[in-house]
């Protein structure tokens, strides 16, 4: 919401972390915990990374860290969902279970992306419960950035109400003030993190509300892509709108290779399959991501394909988003993060889809 | 927390051969404090699965009425279900489940009860069938209609007689296509209707079969008159975790997996979607 703080902090005054401390701090904290943080790769490409255990690649891996303007491929939700993640090993007749429980601090994410996580969170949490996702979710600890400008021209967080600063979800979130952060601490756990690490963290006894509320207010007008977001839940929530039209027309452009839903933060479709090595008598269960969009995604074994035509799969990708999830939960499946459009090679988004229902014209 | 995707070892008690790629697997948990304690309704299924090649839904086709085992009966169609056919009479295999709702039991007492499958479609039905069979006198009159593309690949060949053996309970069978020997009806299972009559009065119906089949018995079943709400089938579709996660069965807001399989003509008429369903 425009220019609003966290609702539940208030907890203590508001810490201040100068940029140059940053690093020091990531390493502090690596000792303890699994640290992710955005990292720019010799390609230029920025990912949400775990950093090295060994001390020299750890050194090298700080130095390309990335906080700001960090427009990182995919969506965080690998950290708790893996692309491809071991289920269950067999080894001589026995089956043994895989899950990870290590403590994580998740460094550094969008305001979007923390919303895509708690989508995520709440469906692998409803019943039957996914003990592979809860088990890496369990010992987390979530430090947002808000952005100050959109790291991708295809943002719309401030349509989709989940940005650019976040309201409530996350442990501590950053505010980007020149030459330090003001630390927002959403959370027990976070100010936990900060008492723990408090060499670092500077406290103040000067009142920063109006300035925190000022770089919030700049931070929202400067997310120019603006779609009506409301009018597009309320439209497809209804059961008998299928815009038919735009699925079809999308489905003639879209070259079905499913990136859109591997980057998006709500996606949460998996395949199974198992590994054997006969000669070892080893093998594993293996989850890897799946997306609706895929012909095969559909197909039963007796060949017949429920979603054999393209413009099905179009509708079942928007429909599942914005109708059903909303329809189920009250959540948008979609963020707002604007990563299926900056990803896709054909220049479908939904933003754009967005824009053509509830614009009542053809966009795509 | 329980993990949901952790199979326990059962071992195979019993092959029988059904048609030239169906078999029923008679299995039962190695651990007795499970074997005891496992309980599954009518329709429900379970997933299978061999280590190293790995898991697939199959419907119990065994009635709970009848314990201390499980069956499916399972057609040669992919990899797992070719590895499983592969498997003799003391093998493991291995089971997770049951999942999945289940045809109406206690709500349809008293009533007619008309069956109608299709090929290896028979085999959730013969869950239901052998508990209703295992209940006798609670339902009034039963007719079993059921098709098959060739006499061969009529499933439960002996049940199919035993049935009939049974009082107010008649079997009729059909095939597409008539083989050397076979000198009953020919035709899909929709032609019975000209042989039967099919009276809606006080009775629910039952179908599964391929999608085609569902089809058109759930529209001569409409036209003879059933309500939709008591027109129960129960649906196939490629699944993966069966728990409502993996997304692969989803139809509009619902998992076939969680939600279904079994669904009223009624409810299979509500989704919004364009899809195929049948």
């Amino acid at each position: 919401m425009r220019g609003k703080g966290g609702k539940n902090m208030k907890i203590s005054k508001i810490k201040i972390i100068e940029k140059g401390k940053i690093k020091d701090l990531l390493k502090e904290a690596s000792q303890e915990w699994d640290v992710y943080v955005p990292q720019k790769f010799s390609d230029g490409d920025v990912w949400m990374d775990q950093l090295p255990e060994d001390r020299q690649l750890l050194d090298d891996a700080l130095e390309n860290v990335m906080l700001e303007d960090a427009d990182t491929v995919i969506s965080p939700k690998d950290i708790f969902f893996p692309q491809l993640e071991t289920m269950l090993k067999f080894k001589d007749d026995k089956i043994l279970e895989t899950p990870e429980f290590s403590q994580k601090l998740i460094f550094g994410i969008r305001s979007c992306d923390l919303k895509g996580i708690l989508f995520t969170d709440d469906f692998y949490s409803r019943n039957f419960e996914d003990i592979y996702y809860k088990s890496r979710m369990q010992n987390r600890l979530i430090v947002v950035i808000g952005c100050l400008k959109p790291p991708r021209s295809s943002c719309f967080c401030t349509s989709a109400n989940t940005g650019p600063f976040a309201e409530e979800g996350f442990d501590l979130q950053l505010v980007d003030s020149g030459n330090s952060y003001f630390v927002e601490t959403g959370s027990k756990k976070g100010q936990e993190f900060i008492d723990m690490h408090k060499k670092f963290f500077i406290e103040s006894d000067e009142n920063f509300d109006m300035t925190v509320k000022e770089i919030k207010i700049k931070a929202y007008d400067s997310i120019e892509l603006k779609v009506d977001f409301q009018e597009a839940l309320n439209l497809m929530t209804q059961d008998s709108f299928i815009p038919e039209d735009s699925y079809r027309r999308i489905s003639e452009r879209c070259i079905y290779c499913g990136g859109c839903l591997y980057v998006c933060p709500t996606c949460t479709c998996f395949n199974v399959f198992d590994n054997f090595n006969g000669k070892d008598k080893e093998g594993e269960r293996l989850r890897n991501w799946d997306a609706c969009v895929f012909e095969g995604y559909t197909r039963e074994a007796s060949g017949h394909n429920p979603r054999k035509e393209k413009w099905l799969r179009t509708a079942r990708r928007y429909e599942h988003k914005l109708k059903f999830d909303y329809k189920l939960t009250g959540m948008s499946g979609c963020v707002g993060c604007g990563r299926c459009l900056s990803s896709c090679p054909v220049n479908i988004g939904m933003s754009e889809f967005i824009q053509e229902i509830t614009e009542k014209r053809k966009i795509m | 927390m329980k993990n949901e995707y952790f199979p326990f070892p059962a071992i195979i008690e019993d092959i029988k051969t059904e048609t030239v790629d169906t078999k029923t697997f008679r299995v039962c948990f190695t651990d007795k404090a499970l074997a005891d304690s496992f309980n599954y309704q009518q329709g429900q299924f379970m997933e299978l699965s061999l280590p190293g090649a790995g898991e697939a839904p199959i419907s119990i086709s065994s009635s709970p009425s009848r314990k201390g085992f499980l069956e499916f009966t399972i057609r040669a169609a992919g990899k797992v279900t070719k590895s499983i056919h592969m498997l003799k009479k003391g093998d493991h295999i291995y089971l997770r489940g049951p999942y999945g709702n289940f045809f109406p039991f206690e709500e349809i007492i008293g009533k007619n009860i008309y069956f109608v499958a299709g090929g290896i479609g028979l085999a959730p039905l013969r869950s239901l069938i052998n508990l209703v069979m295992d209940n006798r006198s609670s339902f009034r009159h039963i007719k079993i209609l059921y098709g098959a593309r060739t006499p061969d690949e009529l499933c439960f060949k002996n049940e199919l007689e035993q049935w009939k053996t049974i009082p107010d309970t008649e079997v009729w069978l059909t095939v597409d296509k008539a083989g050397a020997g076979w000198s009953g009806r020919v035709g899909v299972v929709t032609e019975l209707w000209k042989d039967t009559h099919i009276d809606p009065t006080d009775a629910v119906s039952i179908v599964c079969g391929p999608p085609i089949m569902i089809k058109f018995a759930a529209e001569k079943l409409e036209e003879s008159g059933f309500k939709d709400k008591d027109i129960f089938m129960t649906l196939e579709r490629y699944m993966k975790c069966g728990i409502g996660k993996c997304g692969h069965c989803n139809i509009d807001d619902k998992f076939i997996c969680k939600d279904g399989p079994v669904f009223t003509y009624e409810q299979i008429k509500s989704f919004r979607t364009k899809e195929h369903i049948f």
